[in-house]
């Protein structure tokens, strides 16, 4: 089959949206289809621009495809007979985050008006999809709120993920993602400080700028823990992340209120590892079940000390959990075979 | 620098332009810069629908780059504050085949009007453009002549120099790239068969058509050529035909006055092979000097023949006029480094 598979994207800014992308196509590809990745520029400000690089999505003409299959927004615009959305966001800040710092525009009448015409545009463009997926229970509620639109939750899986394994529990809480606030890496190392068991941690990953790293390792030394902390700011490579996550008693990611369950945690169940994550962390509830497959903390360093400890000490626990992660990759069916299975039906 | 590569993309269709652009792209990396190609999907049937996808590209947001350097028609309509063109082709049938009558606009007002807007846009978007270059002179001349821009002429560099390293030769004669009347394979082995004997002859690439195949066996066939000839007929993996180019004695290409130089005389040069071909042939004459770098036939059998013996007969000079032909190929500066240093200025 010719399959496009069509999203937006910032130029130079990679990671995020692109691995579903990228990664699906590889995966059709290997599956024999014949594979072309559409990306073309999208610019969510000023509201203003918004309607003309609509327009422009409108005129795209994907015919030679014999499907599509939409990402980011707005690709969901191009017109096509055999249309499938696997959406993944809205343009968030006319959205669910209206009403957050994150809308760099002000709340006039214009803007007001902007938005009711961008959600009435959108809800349209969803009803020309034969099918509507999303990466998320979040997501998929956030249609039906805004757009009154049904959806399928389709969770995507990683990469390859045969390379991740298990070799073992050694004393280690891994937590390996980008270096950031909202990731709240900070509060990880806060815990360790009230731990009593002599439980370990590794940060791995970098962010957007270097302050948030170094604030990191200030911490660690003020918390008294710079001895069982391991705060690395960079680059980590595919195999770094397989081996460590091999070895570690457990993983951790605890980001604020995510809209899917997030690659850090899949990465983990895959190698077998109890997840450890708090009660506001959105999509990462999706996947762990607390005392299952991993612990749900209280986003405090206290409640998130207690978990650890339990981590340690009640290893059997621990690695009963790792093997439960595994299982509830299967019972949720992320796998590449579901997501063919279910974009090409 | 963050330099963004803006090329048309005709779905599911994979040619020399997507090729030169991953090489463009390379080649930037290399020299430092960091590079990414943008796409935009373009279908000219049916030509009424051209002037939207023109305003597709048109509308299009460019952020966060520094430099846009255009390929194609339309997709150099994008709006930057630093673009500069490297003009593959404009819109032909807008223009030099509109004149030639092979157009595929439509007849009357309509078709003119769609021709005064591509015409309009092209000219607004030259005038725009910080630098525009053009892959050869048939191209720079023909946007002199109905837009009244003038260019440079920048030819596309080989695309993977370093394997085209010569080497001992062989005895045979090669002749690689597409096979058709135009090509004018079957004039070499007509010439072949009134060569001295011991020249032999390989011909390797995809025939155009049944009929070419066909044509070539039956001239092997009517003057007993088999012991002489191996034909390859196939698109060839690029380590099978980068081989045959460094075992030739000699490369001959006598395409029917074509506009540019030829990958398949470059690679030669590169890889220090003398050159026959023809008066006709146009641009691979300015790679062929005779008595230095190879030898140019009169375009018939008995010419051709000549030029085949002489170069089997003296080895040491098809040596040194190899050695000729890569000296005069490397004056031209026709590299990536210089290259992607015209292209970003």
């Amino acid at each position: 089959m010719k399959i496009a598979l069509c999203s937006s994207f910032m130029p130079f800014i990679r990671g995020g949206g692109r691995n579903i992308v990228d990664w699906l196509a590889s995966t059709l590809t290997e599956a024999g289809h014949q594979v072309e990745v559409v990306y073309l520029p999208e610019l969510d400000s000023p509201p203003d621009i918004l309607f003309q690089q609509m327009m422009a999505l409108r005129w795209v003409d994907l015919k030679a495809a014999d499907r599509i299959i939409c990402f980011r927004p707005q690709a969901h615009l191009i017109p096509h007979p055999h249309k499938i959305l696997w959406f993944i966001h809205h343009i968030r800040t006319f959205y669910d985050l209206w009403d957050s710092p994150y809308r760099d525009f002000p709340d006039t009448a214009r803007n007001r008006a902007i938005r009711e015409s961008l959600i009435d545009v959108d809800t349209r463009a969803m009803g020309e999809a034969k099918t509507v997926f999303t990466n998320s229970k979040v997501v998929s509620e956030r249609l039906k709120t805004f757009n009154g639109v049904e959806s399928e939750v389709l969770y995507p899986p990683v990469f390859e993920p045969e390379r991740f394994f298990s070799a073992g529990y050694n004393d280690e809480i891994v937590c390996i993602c980008r270096l950031e606030h909202y990731k709240r890496q900070h509060l990880l190392i806060e815990a360790l400080s009230y731990t009593k068991a002599p439980v370990r941690l590794r940060i791995m990953g970098t962010g957007a700028s270097p302050d948030y790293g170094i604030a990191l390792q200030q911490k660690a030394q003020l918390c008294n823990v710079a001895d069982r902390v391991i705060v690395e700011d960079r680059w980590i490579t595919e195999e770094e992340k397989v081996e460590h996550l091999s070895q570690c008693l457990a993983a951790a990611y605890l980001p604020i209120d995510e809209d899917s369950y997030g690659y850090p945690s899949l990465e983990a169940s895959h190698a077998q590892k109890a997840v450890l994550t708090t009660s506001d962390s959105g999509g990462v509830l999706e996947l762990i079940q607390d005392g299952y497959n991993g612990y749900i903390a209280e986003p405090t360093p206290e409640s998130l000390a207690r978990a650890m400890d339990k981590l340690y000490r009640d290893k059997n626990v621990t690695e009963a959990m790792g093997k439960n992660a595994r299982q509830r990759l299967v019972d949720l069916k992320i796998s590449w075979s579901q997501v063919l299975e279910r974009l090409l039906a | 620098m963050k330099v963004l590569i803006v090329n048309n993309m005709a779905p599911f269709i994979w040619g020399g332009a997507e090729e030169l652009a991953v090489n463009l792209q390379k080649n930037l990396v290399i020299a430092g810069h960091d590079a990414e190609i943008l796409r935009i999907p373009f279908q000219w049937e049916p030509s009424t629908r051209i002037p939207s996808q023109m305003l597709l590209a048109r509308t299009l947001e460019i952020a966060n780059t520094d430099h846009v350097i255009a390929l194609k028609f339309p997709a150099y309509l994008v709006r930057h504050h630093r673009k500069s063109l490297w003009l593959l082709h404009q819109y032909r049938q807008a223009y030099d085949l509109y004149d030639a009558g092979q157009t595929n606009l439509p007849p009357g007002q309509h078709g003119a009007d769609i021709r005064k807007a591509i015409a309009h846009a092209d000219n607004e978007s030259f005038a725009e453009s910080r630098h525009i270059y053009t892959n050869s002179e048939v191209t720079r001349q023909r946007l002199l002549k109905y837009n009244g821009f003038d260019s440079k002429v920048l030819l596309p560099p080989v695309n993977d120099p370093e394997v085209f390293t010569g080497g001992e030769s062989d005895d045979y004669i090669f002749a690689g790239g597409r096979v058709n009347s135009m090509k004018r394979q079957f004039l070499l082995l007509q010439a072949l068969a009134k060569a001295d004997r011991r020249v032999k002859m390989i011909i390797a690439g995809p025939p155009e058509s049944p009929a070419d195949t066909q044509q070539l066996h039956a001239i092997i066939e009517q003057f007993g050529l088999q012991d002489r000839v191996k034909l390859d007929l196939r698109f060839l993996p690029r380590a099978t035909y980068v081989d045959y180019v460094n075992r030739a004695l000699a490369v001959a290409y006598i395409p029917f006055d074509e506009d540019s130089l030829g990958y398949v005389s470059m690679e030669a040069a590169t890889a220090r092979k003398a050159l026959i071909t023809t008066t006709d042939s146009g641009g691979i004459l300015g790679l062929v000097q005779p008595g230095e770098t190879g030898w140019r036939a009169e375009p018939t059998a008995e010419s051709l023949a000549e030029a085949m013996s002489a170069a089997y007969e003296s080895k040491a000079r098809t040596r040194q006029y190899g050695e000729g032909a890569q000296a005069l190929w490397n004056g031209l500066g026709i590299n990536w480094p210089e290259t992607v240093e015209a292209l970003l200025k």
